[in-house]
């Protein structure tokens, strides 16, 4: 049903999945995302009861106990809707392959069902936020809508690990040169950096366990960012967020010279273009302001 | 040269064998062009490289692979598999070797990153959805490392992005049933 609107043009409102952390550390990006989704047309409708995710796809084949977190989000979804949406990639990484074992293992997915006592089929489509940004809204709407072009901003999109990895089942874009994000950086009027490691992992739950690792991780990302000439760096993960903005001040520590860079979600960066309050895109809970830049580029 | 024994595996092959069973990827079509450690962010600090351990798999190895802190460090990011010309998944085969070290009962090399995962677990089963407040003090008490992140924890919680108390979401009680039912199976 929402498809058929959505193919007809009519504003629709789409399930959304928030995820833990959308709650807690990155409350700024669930705003920013509920808020520029009502100016583009959209609601996103929180999926009622939701539970964590699991934060972790597992590899192993004998596995399912960690299959039944995501299965069951995917069951109560279907309940609900057709199109189920996220914002967190680590979340959207986890359903989504378990959407993509949930229609192509009919032993497992029998085996889930009987334990999360629900009847899921894998017919449930999972969309990232920003691919509904780009195939249901379309980036040259976006690009019309924008009430703030972003000109003269240099803008790197991060796509770190989870968006695009295994390709086979996540297919969100090119699995070694990806450009969805470039693209949607340019329809808001800022001009894309391209850089190496935009691809490359954050070092992710390593913070906890050998912050050393993360920390190295995080500065080769953002070194090879500046290099290329980025004045912000846009993401779409709050575990990459976490790492890459807030490892900052540890980086400072370890590498005399290094000059930070504001870390923004992209969903911040499309608030800025759409024209809402620079006071409620929650900038104060990003580690490095972004203020001066974007007060140096008239933006705010 | 004659096959090395393990202390703890009978032969080479049996070892090789279960690996192959429990992750389900083919490790004889391996020849080491080593674009699984090259493309790896953590490798620079494993104790083994990613293309090592499979061929230290093949040779029956199970006491140093099992032991070592490379399958620990792996954070599943599947670059190594993404860019493997025989598409071996060397994600998929570091999870395996994960189950089998904690099956048989060998501690983790980078025993906090095990103690980790157990706190998020855990933390999932007590509320259906991560506290991170009570997941930490969890994971600390477990790892008795109580100053590491201590400032940045601090200034997480003063940015209000550590809330104090728990969200008390309706699915949880589902959720611990869910948790109770699987681990009876298994």
């Amino acid at each position: 049903m929402l498809y058929a609107l959505s193919v007809c043009g009519v504003s629709m409102d789409y399930l959304y999945f928030p995820g833990c952390t959308l709650y807690t550390k990155a409350k700024n990006f669930d705003q920013t995302a509920r808020e520029c989704s009502l100016l583009l047309g959209f609601e996103l409708k929180e999926l009622p009861e939701w539970t964590c995710c699991g934060a972790t796809f597992p590899l192993a084949t004998d596995n399912l106990m960690a299959l039944l977190p995501p299965s069951r989000i995917l069951a109560k979804a279907r309940e609900q809707g057709t199109t189920l949406t996220t914002l967190c990639a680590v979340c959207f990484n986890v359903i989504k392959r378990t959407n993509h074992l949930m229609q192509k293992d009919h032993e497992k997915r029998e085996k889930i069902n009987n334990y999360i006592e629900m009847n899921y089929q894998g017919d449930l489509r999972v969309l990232h936020y920003l691919e509904i940004l780009k195939q249901e809204i379309g980036f040259s709407q976006i690009r019309e809508r924008v009430k703030t072009p972003l000109s003269g901003l240099k803008a790197a999109a991060y796509y770190g690990c989870m968006l695009l990895r295994p390709f086979d089942e996540m297919g969100f874009d090119d699995k070694e040169r990806p450009t969805l994000i470039e693209e949607f950086i340019e329809a808001m009027g800022a001009e894309s950096v391209d850089f190496p490691y935009k691809i490359e992992c954050c070092g992710s739950f390593q913070s906890v366990g050998s912050p050393e690792v993360a920390t190295e991780c995080a500065y080769k990302i953002l070194s090879s960012a500046l290099k290329n000439g980025a004045e912000v760096v846009v993401s779409t993960c709050p575990m990459c967020t976490f790492n890459i903005d807030h490892k900052q001040s540890d980086i400072k520590e370890k590498y005399l010279g290094f000059k930070t860079v504001p870390v923004l979600y992209v969903t911040q960066l499309l608030g800025i273009a759409m024209g809402l309050n620079p006071q409620c895109l929650g900038f104060e809970q990003n580690f490095v302001d972004p203020f001066p830049v974007l007060k140096e580029k008239g933006l705010v | 040269m004659l096959p090395h024994r393990d202390p703890i595996g009978q032969s080479p092959h049996s070892f090789l064998r279960e690996v192959e069973k429990r992750s389900g990827e083919n490790l004889n079509l391996c020849y080491q062009c080593l674009k699984c450690t090259v493309g790896c962010p953590t490798a620079p600090y494993m104790d083994i490289r990613p293309n090592s351990l499979i061929r230290m798999i093949q040779m029956g190895r199970k006491k140093e692979v099992l032991e070592s802190s490379a399958i620990w460090l792996c954070v599943s990011c599947e670059t190594c598999g993404t860019r493997c010309p025989n598409q071996i998944d060397i994600g998929v085969l570091m999870d395996a070797l994960r189950e089998m070290a904690v099956d048989e009962g060998i501690h983790a090399k980078e025993k906090n990153i095990h103690l980790l995962h157990e706190a998020f677990i855990q933390s999932i089963r007590r509320g259906g959805r991560v506290h991170e407040a009570t997941m930490l003090i969890d994971y600390k008490l477990r790892s008795k490392d109580f100053f590491t992140d201590l400032l940045p924890g601090i200034k997480l919680f003063m940015k209000g992005k550590i809330p104090l108390l728990p969200s008390l979401v309706k699915g949880r009680g589902e959720m611990k049933r869910i948790f109770e039912r699987c681990t009876k199976a298994k």
